[in-house]
């Protein structure tokens, strides 16, 4: 079931400079799609797009088969959460137990089912011991796992992921990391931008933009096998397949190691 | 510096912490307005009888409200001179012949560089001072030594000491007042109080939901803000710049150094802030639900009509008497 | 020796009493020429207060930092008995966020402002700058552009040449290629890495990239909840310590280093630290 259609999209803040052009993309109820590209390849104004932070020029959005405009951006906000790069400025609340709350009072959840929610979400994202702390008693990795609660705590059908993971440290990017995943396994759907190849071994899907345009769209598998995409899109093959093209250009054949680096360049 | 916190908020029990805020920013609006009206000893004496009990009774630590008082101490010292020099009503209390003679004036100065240096010493700094004030002014009125090259009067008449009195009286009383609110009223209750004690005013097309918003996210960005202050007057210390150097020129440079990253770290912050708070459906001037509620207690109906007792008597003694 | 840290604690002051402990008994030598130091370990591990030490903008609450024969300590830093810009001008740090630092009008401008402050005749600072500008891999042409408008990469880049021109001995990078992408990393890493083989200079990066510490890293220092735990070789750390009770990863090249033998039996003679080493150590086993 089609969750997401875009549907020739264009962006500009500027005219003549575009930033996205022609941006044709669909997605599926519970897929995992990976966003890659290069800084200034359009990616996070696309995520702004699809929760109507900005308004296409041309084209249009459909998010639950409801068109984005004007008057339905706050429905369709309902459905759409989005966890932003930098930890410390999203973070609304004076609280933990504050932020989580934040959206739900906006969206005039009574107060009973209010306290429900932020005990319930807290524990998901295993922050339910810090609902009385403050944002700087918190790690970048925690200060992320509060901002997932609040969007949890919306029950939103889809979080965006834009760049959530570029300012942890490697034990607060996998607690995330592990977190899209059981929330993915659960029936979420995630929509992950980053610019590191390694996080797309995760989702279903792989979406490279370059330059504002989509370079290519298809699964994990074979995108992360098309060398000569992945060249061309500014990013960084996975080691596996480097050493394996490396290998090649020296004319060194291997069938054994050549299946067994192909494998992994495709599995992590 | 992540611990500054606005209006300084202490953790404590007492009956003070568990008032409803509305109840208690109504309370010291009555209980101010109480203060201005009174204009007999008796009533003020009874007034800081009631404040003593008041401090006692919430438990509430009364050298901090003391600290609290202290910025004020030299405005109000100087408003008590002000009146002694100047108010000329009522009965002469005081008149006294000022000598000039040489002698005095080499005491006044021997006591003057005995206060200098040995007020670093003392633990009451201010009460020190003012002693040293008037131990002058009394040696210069009371001691002859010599011949004096020039006299002066001091005259201090009755109406200044009470109007001073009342005035330095009402002014503590109402810092006490609010240093009692702030102490054990959290923020982001005050806040909450503020703006439910303010929602009438939008019958004035004052937007009181919006201004209570803007002021918890203030709250909320205050210390992230003070951090980053610091961080880059750290980055600017790393590349020269002596933020202890005096010089006007440096000066300008230094604050020019601060303030534009600032500035610009800001806004970049309130953009996305923004982002994240519109994505998360914040539509300003829409109701909202609200986690936090106030909840009123017999104790703040209890404290309100003593408050208001207090203005009804104060404002009774002050057209009958 | 540069740089040596005898026995230091530090505190920064907190909402109770006991602060908050940022740096425990740490003890360390630095060189002031041709280290390159890879830091790491978890957010609040005290990587950042231990380089802030360093050109004595953060002093210890006791033990003692010696910068090129100046003893910092807490009193005399007080009493100003020391002057601290010879310091900073020998030990350059450069800040997580290029917003920190960048001011005035033009890059140009900004690039001159430290040699200035450490009095540093103009017509120099501006030659100097000419020179630093390409050093970091952008043109002269940039040197009359507002900073402002830059992108997050060439911002980065202009406030590592703005401590570049103090013309230091040694250079400490806080975080430098967060955010980027993988070829503005690889770009920006490539600078450093001409820094320190070019001019000699000791540089010092903070990271939480495990790939760029066993590419590049002489040395890496690893601090753990305010303790310095290890001191030493990369591959030596990540091949005999436990790092995952540090919350470090495994690099990337390690990792398929391990598979292989594990899954090909392939065993390299030799200990590949790039992508490139690692395709000629296997080039040579397979022929």
């Amino acid at each position: 079931m089609r969750i997401i259609e875009i549907d020739n999209v264009s962006f500009h803040y500027k005219a003549g400079t575009p930033v996205l052009e022609n941006v044709n993309l669909n997605v599926d109820k519970g897929e995992w799609i990976t966003i890659l590209g290069h800084n200034g390849s359009g990616k996070s104004t696309l995520s702004k797009l699809l929760v109507g932070l900005l308004r296409a020029k041309q084209g249009t959005i459909r998010v639950a088969n409801v068109e984005l405009s004007e008057t339905t951006v706050y429905d369709i906000r309902k459905k759409i959460g989005i966890v932003f790069q930098n930890p410390d400025n999203q973070f609304v609340g004076v609280t933990v137990r504050d932020d989580i709350a934040f959206g739900l009072e906006n969206l005039q959840v009574p107060r009973g089912e209010m306290i429900e929610r932020i005990e319930q979400y807290a524990q998901k994202v295993d922050m339910a011991d810090f609902l009385n702390k403050e944002p700087h008693n918190l790690s970048g990795g925690q200060k992320q796992r509060v901002a997932i609660a609040g969007i949890l705590a919306m029950e939103t059908d889809i979080i965006i992921f834009d760049e959530a993971t570029s300012m942890l440290d490697p034990k607060g990017r996998n607690t995330i990391l592990s977190m899209m995943k059981q929330l993915n396994d659960e029936g979420v759907t995630v929509i992950n931008i980053t610019h590191d190849m390694k996080e797309s071994l995760y989702g279903d899907r792989i979406v490279v933009l370059k330059e504002g345009r989509i370079l290519k769209d298809d699964t994990t598998k074979v995108v992360l096998a098309d060398h000569k995409t992945l060249e061309k899109s500014s990013l960084e093959m996975l080691l596996p397949l480097r050493v394996l093209r490396a290998l090649e250009a020296k004319k060194v054949d291997n069938e054994k190691v050549r299946s067994y680096l192909w494998q992994l360049s495709l599995t992590g | 510096m992540k611990n500054i916190v606005i209006g300084r908020f202490v953790p404590g029990k007492g009956f003070l912490y568990r008032m409803d805020p509305r109840t208690k920013i109504i309370s010291l609006v009555l209980l101010m307005a109480s203060a201005f009206v009174i204009r007999n000893f008796t009533a003020m004496f009874m007034a800081i009888g009631f404040m003593a009990l008041l401090l006692v009774a919430g438990r509430i630590n009364i050298f901090r409200v003391l600290s609290g008082l202290r910025p004020l101490m030299y405005l109000l010292a100087f408003t008590f001179i002000f009146q002694l020099l100047f108010n000329t009503q009522g009965d002469l209390v005081v008149a006294w012949t000022l000598h000039y003679s040489p002698l005095n004036i080499l005491m006044v100065t021997a006591l003057v560089m005995l206060w200098f240096f040995t007020k670093r010493h003392v633990k009451f700094k201010f009460f020190f001072f003012l002693a040293t004030l008037v131990g002058a002014v009394a040696l210069v009125a009371n001691l002859r030594l010599g011949p004096a090259f020039a006299t002066g009067t001091l005259d201090i008449y009755e109406s200044a000491l009470t109007t001073g009195f009342f005035i330095v009286m009402r002014l503590m009383i109402i810092v006490t007042l609010s240093t009692v609110l702030t102490l054990t009223t959290k923020p982001t209750d005050l806040n909450l109080g503020l703006e439910s004690v303010m929602s009438p005013l939008k019958v004035f097309r004052i937007r009181t939901e919006e201004m209570a918003m803007i002021i918890s996210i203030s709250l909320r960005y205050i210390p992230t803000l003070l951090d980053e202050a610091n961080k880059i007057m750290l980055a600017q210390a790393s590349r020269g710049v002596d933020f202890s150097e005096g010089k006007f020129k440096a000066k300008i440079m230094q604050i020019v150094s601060l303030l534009v990253p600032m500035f610009i770290i800001s806004f970049k912050r309130s953009d996305e802030l923004a982002n994240a708070m519109e994505a998360r459906s914040f539509v300003p001037g829409q109701p909202r639900t609200r986690l936090h509620q106030l909840t009123w207690g017999l104790a703040d109906t209890a404290a309100l009509v003593v408050s208001l007792l207090a203005l009804t008597a104060v404002i009774t003694t002050r057209v009958v008497m | 020796m540069a740089i040596k840290f005898n026995r230091v604690d530090f505190k920064y002051k907190g909402d109770d009493k006991k602060g908050y402990l940022a740096l425990s008994n740490i003890s360390l030598s630095i060189q002031g020429e041709g280290e390159f130091i890879t830091l790491i370990g978890e957010t609040g591990s005290g990587k950042t207060t231990l380089v802030q030490h360093m050109n004595a903008l953060l002093v210890a609450n006791s033990g003692s930092v010696d910068i090129y024969g100046i003893k910092v300590e807490k009193q005399a830093v007080k009493k100003k008995k020391i002057r601290l810009n010879p310091i900073r001008k020998k030990v350059g740090l450069v800040f997580q966020f290029p917003e920190y630092q960048l001011f005035e009008e033009t890059v140009l401008k900004d690039i001159t402002f430290g040699p200035k402050n450490f009095g540093v005749p103009e017509a120099e600072a501006i030659e100097t700058a000419q020179r630093v500008i390409r050093i970091v891999g952008l043109d002269e042409s940039y040197l009359d552009r507002s900073p402002f408008n830059l992108s997050g990469g060439e911002k980065k880049r202009v406030s590592i040449a703005g401590i570049l021109a103090m013309e230091p001995d040694i250079l400490i990078l806080d975080e430098p290629t967060s955010g980027l992408d993988p070829m503005g990393r690889n770009a920006l890493l490539k600078v450093f890495y001409d820094i320190h083989e070019k001019l000699n200079k000791t540089v010092i990066i903070i990271t939480h990239d495990m790939n760029t510490v066993y590419e590049y890293a002489k040395r890496v220092l690893v601090m753990r909840d305010s303790y310095l735990v290890y001191d030493g070789d990369p591959v030596d750390l990540f091949t005999t310590k436990n790092i995952e009770n540090w919350n470090l990863d495994v690099p990337d090249i390690l990792n398929l280093m391990h598979r292989m033998e594990q899954d090909l039996g392939i065993t390299l003679t030799s200990r590949p630290r790039s992508a490139a080493a690692l395709t000629n150590a296997l080039e040579e086993v397979l022929r």
